[in-house]
């Protein structure tokens, strides 16, 4: 029997996952046995777009892309990804959701480049030169870049079969992943791979899951601000941590760290926007109302990870 | 001018393509490296609690 074909490409994101399926070191000399990788760009294998652009429609049986669609050329080929692969995958905050990259929704395109180009402290740039979709060298050498556009999570732009969490997934769920790929065991298309359970629910500092009562969140902390009390749940100690609407697939990687979780698992089966969810199960956790005055940067910290694919999408007065 | 594209440059994250422009006689008459992408960090970080940043800013480069 011939091999499963693979292809992978990173679009708007940062090679953090293309690392976690490389950290996979043993198992993934099992997958790289087991699958032919026919595509992986730009990270991994010499593959050029035109080599993707060639090969026969529905030809690859598993496509994975992490990134989110940016520029008018992650939008290009991740449409190519679609039609050349049979079963497609967001694998990964930003794909699935945006990410963290999907912030620059804030703002305009035009802000964003301004500040990089023209308006930070470092930089020397006087006849303030940004880049352009077209431009002509010496009047004679023609160069083209994508067009930039506003962030999208990847089923914005094609549809999607399944999404994987993380930023990057847990190389541990990575693998989960890639074994319930390889023996076919998926859950319904469109779903998430995922546990299934709260970041709470598999987290040692739930009171709850020792029988003890979860207390009310009596004030707000940031987190440089005293240190944790060993093995008490942070949330309740005042550092507001996303875990109890965070996919608990990451080994609890935050709080065994003394960190708030910031919710880069994507969002619990059940909840479509993880921001609005995040707000309301915070909200529910604080002792008093006036608490949410104090709670620093609400945007950041509860679409850190999703604002292109929520609800909102952007900020609209830009 | 006949051209040569590369597209895209491979094993590095961070998207970029190299234009190479040929003379009459097939020689190289310029080259051109251009990175492809625009993260937009500078800006909006902006507002983000200090203590915030070291994990949020890791996500520039993954590799
Ligand atoms: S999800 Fe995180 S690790 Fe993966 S590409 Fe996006 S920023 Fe990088
Ligand atoms: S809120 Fe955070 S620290 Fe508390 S139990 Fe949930 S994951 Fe653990
Ligand atoms: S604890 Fe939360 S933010 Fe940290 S790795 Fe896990 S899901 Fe991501």
């Amino acid at each position: 029997m011939s091999k499963p074909k693979l292809a992978y490409y990173l679009a708007g994101g940062c090679g953090g996952c293309d690392i976690a399926v490389v950290d996979l070191s043993e198992t993934l000399v099992d997958v790289a046995l087991a699958v032919d990788i026919v595509f992986w760009a730009p990270t991994v294998a010499d593959a050029k777009y035109k080599d993707l652009e060639a090969m026969p429609d529905g030809s690859i049986d598993v496509g994975l892309i992490t990134g989110n669609v940016r520029n008018s050329e992650h939008d290009h080929i991740v449409k190519v990804m679609r039609k050349k692969c049979k079963v497609l995958i967001a694998y990964g905050i930003c794909a699935t959701s945006g990410g963290i990259k999907s912030l620059v929704n804030l703002y305009t395109t035009e802000q964003l480049l301004d500040k990089a180009y023209v308006d930070t402290m470092s930089t020397d740039n006087p006849d303030k030169v940004i880049p352009q979709t077209s431009c002509i060298v010496d009047s004679k050498y023609d160069l083209t870049l994508p067009a930039l556009f506003d962030a999208k999570p990847l089923d914005q732009v094609v549809s999607v079969d399944y999404y994987i969490g993380g930023c990057p997934p847990h190389y541990d769920h990575v693998k989960t992943a890639f074994t319930a790929l390889l023996t076919g065991q998926l859950p319904p298309p469109g779903s998430w791979i995922t546990s299934g359970k709260a970041l709470c629910e598999v987290c040692g500092r739930n009171p709850v899951l020792t029988g003890k009562p979860k207390k009310f969140t009596t004030t707000i902390k940031r987190t440089f601000e005293g240190t944790p009390t060993e093995g008490a749940c942070l949330l309740e100690e005042g550092y507001l941590c996303l875990g109890p609407i965070t996919q608990g697939d990451c080994g609890v990687k935050c709080p065994n760290a003394n960190m708030p979780c910031r919710g880069c698992g994507g969002p619990i089966p059940g909840v479509k926007d993880f921001g609005t969810r995040a707000i309301s199960a915070i909200a529910s956790m604080l002792e008093k109302e006036e608490l949410v005055d104090e709670i620093p940067d609400p945007v950041h910290l509860f679409y850190r990870y999703t604002l292109a694919g929520s609800a909102l999408g952007k900020k609209l007065n830009r | 001018m006949q051209t040569i594209e590369i597209n895209p440059m491979t094993r590095l994250e961070g998207h970029g393509k190299i234009k190479i422009f040929l003379d009459d006689k097939g020689n190289v008459d310029n080259a051109f490296m251009q990175v492809v992408e625009f993260m937009g960090y500078e800006k909006f970080l902006k507002g983000m609690p200090i203590e915030e940043v070291p994990r949020t800013v890791c996500t520039i480069c993954g590799v």
